[in-house]
Parts: structure tokens; C-alpha cells; sequence
């Protein structure tokens, strides 16, 4: 019997993991429908715990010490680590307040998300699952929230918007892995762990560089054109 | 056999550690030469003695190097070695001339070593994930090199390049995932199912729908990292603001590592599914590439922004054969790839040069090479020539081949779109070199000091212009039988 098999969705366990997915689904939702640089990042750190509770919930079902190891990094990594780093080196130092680099009007991205969870649930709920257990409304729920990620990146254009939507994505991807392949090999989730912080770290100095050469290159063109 | 496999990993951390010790740009791009020299030398005797036996297995399928892996690492590490040896001269160059600063230069041949040694590492691995890890990461070092110089321009590209190809290659995540998942009915440990020759050996067991679903993530995902349209978006940015040497790197190094990922994912998907639906996806994504790189070509600007959409016409060029497929199509796929590796090599080495000394990368600024700096316009001239699959170099063999491949098919309206549009690439490239190459202009300032890094500058060139010369006229017994079997592992 596989370990998917194991976690029927009726199961105790089976309906705190459908509810954390869901739970997920609507921070993806709020980060969406948000102004403000402050609430993505608290949405996202909130999403990032909800997370790590899913996947304290399959270790604890599974008896897996990799997933509760995983739990515990994805609360310090990405529920407390990247949401600090980001308001410490990014939205205090540049100060960042709210959002105008937005393409779409919310409301219109909100609608779009709500398709794309339909789409979401059109394409991977019939042929691939077996019904009956959770990753079958698990999946569904994780490919929206890869999409939602993937369409915040495309409708706002502020570098610091598209890393949170870039995270979003990871997290949806993140969800997947622990309820639909609860085994994926522990070496290679550490080493997605890696990645995602040096990404982040990395992804931080571009973006500090970024805002501070444009900030340059902006007052520079108001002293060339002032007399 | 795995000692062999481990140095090829760590040759390239020479220069890191050189740079570690606070070496400046000479001494430590000459120990990043040396350790590219020990992996090519490495990759060379792995792959001859590798090539006749069963592959390399060992710590539970995360090392596994067959006749593929070795191709590719002969490949990546060729170029390595070309584009070390060009980052001698090209940073001392740099600094010299106080462009980058010491710390910048040792941040250089930091990400350059780890960069190469993560592509390499990410060519040994059988396991799926490990290969996204890899591949993810070698993106973030490679974003550090497209950055380095901290203007606005290349940080943008920087930022466009991460962001793109982060994405991308998360997408491809989620096609492991899937691929995972279609695996879940085998009688397999939960590693050996995200081991390739597992997958393979039971790829009549996977499950098509997820594996479908699969193949098409995997495409999309690494086809970022390989610049296929319209996914390529980040590839002319970065290949434009990085350093040359780091330039020739992603186009001839990074590019490949990833068509190598989907080369793997095409094995097993084929294996189950049969020809028809991955063909038809490659197809469609290399024509598209093919016709935006084209179309891209025309226009008279920067030159290295021409070099980087020739790039994506070639990856459209590699997955339009391997879409083809049959034996013509798998063998010209794999000769291609090293041929347009090493040609890349030597254009973006030569802009370099070109860039150093005319501080420009504006093509219509640049007059007059060949007589100006015979060595440096003969290599662009020689190199534009066989980028473009003229005779006697080694592209034209290798596009011979795929489009003969493609007349193996059943309709000859594919293969003969392939031939119009090489051709319109053919004048589009060739308008904006021959006009950089061509008529007098007053030689500029020497962009080298010191007979030690002109050699650096004209060497790599030199090497890789016989190589493609060599493999346009003939293809070494040793080479053929890698190839031979490598296509062996695809079908």
C-alpha cells in the first residue's frame, strides 16, 4: 500500500490537510487582491506557516522524522527567515509602501485567479487521481496555487511583487510534494530548501541593487535637466 | 571510474579556491584553466572508458553517468576550459583598465568555478530532483556572473534572467512531480522513483496521463533554461550584460545542461508513450524558437545580442531534430550540440575582444576588423561562418544531417521550412558581422597588456576554429561511437 493510499480524506488527518490547502489557496487569493508590500509578505508568511503545519500533519501520519524536519525548516525558512529578511533589508530600507506597478485592476486579477482555479480543477481532478484520497483534492488545490503565483508575477511588474509571487509558486509546488508524493527523497527536498534560500538571498542584492542604481540614475537626470 | 567522476565535479573549484586566497585576475583564471584542463581530461578517459561498459552507477542512483552524461560532460567541459582560459584575459583586461574592482574580480571566478562545477555535477546525477537542484542552483551562480558589474542594465538583466529561470525550472519541479506520481504503482523505493534508469527499465508501468503532463512541465520548465520560445525572453538580457567569458558560458554550457534534462525526460516519455505526442511538442516549441531567433537577427545592433538569438535558433534547431528523431535526427541533435557549443564559444570569446577594445557592443560602431585586428576579426569572421553552417565546419554537417532526417519523415514541408529559414539566418547574421569585419577604420587602443593574456585571448579562439574545422571533415572513431551510444540510452 503506497503512503498516498494510507491518508484517506475522510481521515482526521486527511481533512486538516484539505483544510490547509484550502487555507493556502485563500492567502494566495488575499496576496492577490493586496496593495500593499507589507501584506504580501505577511500573507506569504502566513502561507509559509500553514505549510509547514500540512506537512507536520502528513510526518505525523507517515511517522516520517524527514517530514518533520522539513516541517520545522519550512516554519524557520520560509514562515519567519525570508518574511524578516525581506521587511529588514527591503520594505524598511527602500521604504516600500504601496504598490502602483500593478497592470490590472485587482478586481480584474481576482476574477482571472478564480478562473484559473477552475482551470486548475478542470485539468488534473477527472483522469489523474483516484478518488477517495486527499491528494486528489490536494492537487487540484496546489496547481491553482502555482497559477495564482505564476499570474502575480505577470500582472505586477515590482521586482519585490514578482519574488513573492515567485514564492507563492514554490509553496504551491512545496504542497504537492508532501501530500501527493509525501516520500520524495529527503536529500533532494534539503536541497530545494537550499536553492530557495540562496535564490531569495540573491534575488534580495538584485533587487536593493536595482531600486538604489535607478534611484541614482533618476536624480541624476534631474540635475542634468534642472537650468 | 567514480574517482574520475568526482574530479571532473572538482577541477573547475580551482579558481574559486585560488580567488578564496585573495589571487588577482591572472593567477586565479590561470587556476581555473588548470582545473577545467583536469576536467576535460577527466571527462575525456571517463568517457572512453566508460563507453563500452554499463553505466556508472553509485550512491543509490545519484551518481550515474552513462554514454549521454559523458557526451554532455565532454561538451560542458570543452567549453569550460575555452571560456577559463578566455576569463584570464578578458578580467585581467578588466582590471587592469579599473572597470571592475578586486573584489569583483575574485566574486568572478567564484561563481564562474561554481557555475561550471554545478552544470558538471548536474550531467552525473540519475536522480530527478538531485538534477533540479543542480540546475537551480547553477542558475543563481550563473545570475551572479550576468550581475557582476552592478550597473543598472546588468542588474536588470540579472534580475530578469533569476526571476524567468526560477520559474522555469520550478515548473519543471512540478513535472518531476508528476512523473514521480506516475511512477507510484511500481514496485519501488520512493528514490529509485525519481531515478532515471529505474523510470526507464519500468517505463511501460508509468501511468500516460501524469507522465503526459509530465513531459509537457519538464519541456516548459527546462526549455526556459534552454532559451526555447517563447520562454527565452531572459536569454538575450543576460547573454548582452554578462562578461563575454561568462556569456560563451551560458550559451554554450548552461543551454545544453538543460536541453541534456529534457533529453532525459523525452527517453522515458518515448518509452511509454511512443513518438508521435513528444515529437509533435518539441517540434512545435523548436520551430517557434527557430522563428523568433530569426526574426530577432535581423535587426543591426548589439552583436552579442545577435550571438544570443543565434542561440535560440540553434536550441530550436537541436529540438526541431530531436523531434525529427530516427537515427539521423538523435545523431545529428547530439553532433549539433557540440559543434554549436564550441562555435559559441569562440564568437562570444571574440566579442569580447571586440568589446574590450572598441568599448562598445554596438555592431554599426565596429568597422574594419580584419585589418584593424586580423586575429580577433578572423576568428568573428571564420566563427560567424561556421555558426552559420557554412562548409568545411562541423554545423554543416550537423545541419545536413538533421535536415535529412527530417526528409526521413513523412512530409517535406518541415524539413524544407527548416532549410528557408536557415537561410534567412544565414543573410540576417551575416549582414551585421561582415559589416564589422569588413572596410578601414583606425585600429583602436590594445585591449591586452602583456604577451601572457594576448595568448589567453587568441588561444581559446585558435583551439576552438580547429576543432570545428576538424569535425566539419572528419569525426574522430572515438567521438562517433559516444555519439552512437548515447543515442542508444535516448531510444
Amino acid at each position: 500500500m503506497s503512503a498516498v493510499e494510507k491518508l484517506a480524506a475522510t481521515s482526521p488527518e486527511g481533512v486538516l490537510l484539505d483544510l490547509s490547502a484550502v487555507l493556502i489557496l485563500l492567502l494566495a487569493f488575499a496576496c492577490l487582491g493586496s496593495k500593499l508590500f507589507n501584506r504580501y509578505v505577511a500573507y506569504y508568511g502566513a502561507q509559509s506557516v500553514v505549510l509547514s503545519f500540512a506537512a507536520a500533519v502528513a510526518a505525523w501520519t507517515f511517522h516520517s522524522v524527514e517530514l518533520w524536519i522539513l516541517a520545522v525548516l519550512t516554519l524557520a525558512v520560509k514562515g519567519i527567515g525570508i518574511p524578516l529578511a525581506t521587511r529588514r533589508l527591503l520594505l524598511r530600507r527602500l521604504p516600500l509602501a504601496r504598490d502602483t506597478a500593478i497592470s490590472t485592476g485587482l478586481s480584474t486579477s481576482l476574477i482571472a485567479g478564480g478562473a484559473l482555479t477552475a482551470f486548475a480543477y478542470l485539468v488534473t481532478r477527472p483522469q489523474l487521481l483516484p478518488h477517495g484520497v486527499v491528494a486528489a483534492a490536494v492537487v487540484p488545490l496546489s496547481t491553482a496555487v502555482i497559477l495564482l503565483g505564476a499570474l502575480a508575477m505577470v500582472v505586477r511588474r515590482h521586482t519585490v511583487a514578482q519574488l513573492i509571487g515567485w514564492l507563492i509558486v514554490e509553496n504551491g509546488v512545496f504542497l504537492g510534494a508532501i501530500t501527493l508524493v509525501a516520500t520524495f527523497p529527503f536529500i533532494v527536498e534539503a536541497g530545494i530548501f537550499l536553492d530557495i534560500a540562496a535564490g531569495v538571498l540573491i534575488m534580495l542584492v538584485f533587487v536593493s541593487g536595482i531600486t538604489r542604481e535607478l534611484a541614482e540614475a533618476s536624480a541624476a537626470e534631474l540635475r542634468e535637466l534642472r537650468g | 571510474m567514480t574517482a574520475l567522476a568526482i574530479l571532473i565535479v572538482i577541477g573547475p573549484l580551482a579558481g574559486p579556491a585560488a580567488a578564496a586566497l585573495r589571487a588577482r585576475a591572472r593567477a586565479a583564471g590561470g587556476a581555473s584553466a588548470a582545473g577545467a584542463v583536469v576536467s576535460l581530461v577527466a571527462a575525456i578517459a571517463l568517457l572512453a572508458a566508460q563507453v563500452h561498459r554499463a553505466p556508472l552507477t553509485g550512491w543509490a542512483g545519484f551518481l550515474y553517468v552513462d554514454a549521454l552524461s559523458g557526451f554532455f560532460l565532454l561538451t560542458v567541459a570543452g567549453v569550460t576550459l575555452l571560456a577559463a582560459v578566455g576569463s584570464v584575459a578578458y578580467l585581467s583586461a578588466e582590471e587592469d583598465a579599473g572597470t571592475l574592482s578586486a573584489f569583483q574580480v575574485r566574486l568572478y571566478f567564484i561563481f564562474f568555478g561554481l557555475f561550471a562545477s554545478l552544470m558538471l555535477a548536474s550531467l552525473e546525477t540519475g536522480n530527478l530532483g538531485l538534477l533540479f537542484v543542480l540546475v537551480e542552483a547553477s542558475t543563481l551562480a550563473s545570475a551572479a556572473l550576468v550581475g557582476l558589474e552592478g550597473k543598472a542594465r546588468s542588474l536588470e538583466a540579472a534580475w530578469k534572467y533569476v526571476i524567468i529561470s526560477s520559474l522555469g525550472v520550478t515548473i519543471a519541479l512540478a513535472g518531476t512531480l508528476f512523473l514521480f506520481y506516475a511512477a507510484s504503482a511500481l514496485p519501488l523505493t520512493s528514490n529509485e522513483r525519481l531515478t532515471w534508469p529505474y523510470l526507464i527499465m519500468h517505463a511501460a508501468a508509468l501511468a500516460p496521463q501524469p507522465l503526459r503532463l509530465a513531459f509537457l512541465l519538464a519541456v516548459v520548465g527546462y526549455g526556459t533554461k534552454v532559451g526555447l520560445a517563447p520562454m527565452h525572453t531572459w536569454l538575450p538580457d543576460a547573454h548582452a550584460e554578462a562578461p563575454s567569458p561568462a556569456s560563451a558560458m551560458l550559451s554554450a554550457a548552461l543551454l545544453n545542461t538543460g536541453m541534456y534534462a529534457i533529453i532525459r525526460f523525452l527517453a522515458i516519455t518515448q518509452a511509454r508513450l511512443g513518438t508521435t505526442f513528444p515529437h509533435a511538442v518539441l517540434l512545435t516549441f523548436g520551430f517557434a524558437s527557430i522563428v523568433i531567433g530569426v526574426l530577432f537577427m535581423v535587426r543591426r545592433g548589439n552583436f552579442k545580442r545577435l550571438f544570443a538569438y543565434s542561440s535560440v535558433e540553434h536550441m530550436g534547431i537541436i529540438a526541431v531534430a530531436l523531434g525529427f528523431g530516427g537515427v539521423l535526427g538523435l545523431y545529428g541533435a547530439l553532433l549539433q550540440t557540440l559543434n554549436h557549443a564550441i562555435a559559441k564559444a569562440v564568437l562570444f570569446l571574440g566579442s569580447g575582444d571586440v568589446a574590450l577594445r572598441y568599448k562598445t557592443r554596438e555592431a554599426p560602431e565596429v568597422r574594419g576588423l580584419l585589418a584593424a585586428v586580423p586575429v580577433t576579426g578572423g576568428a568573428l569572421l571564420l566563427g560567424s561562418l561556421a555558426v552559420l553552417g557554412s562548409p568545411p565546419f562541423g554545423l554543416f554537417l550537423s545541419e545536413l544531417t538533421i535536415v535529412r532526417a527530417g526528409f526521413a519523415g513523412a512530409s517535406p514541408v518541415l524539413p524544407l521550412l527548416l532549410l528557408a529559414l536557415l537561410a534567412v539566418a544565414f543573410i540576417a547574421f551575416a549582414r551585421t558581422t561582415a559589416g564589422m569585419v569588413t572596410g578601414q577604420a583606425p585600429a583602436p587602443p590594445p585591449a591586452y597588456t602583456g604577451r601572457a593574456a594576448r595568448w589567453a585571448a587568441a588561444i581559446p579562439l585558435a583551439a576552438g576554429l580547429v576543432a570545428l574545422l576538424v569535425l566539419g571533415l572528419w569525426i574522430p572513431a572515438g567521438l562517433n561511437t559516444a555519439i552512437l551510444h548515447s543515442m542508444a540510452v535516448i531510444r
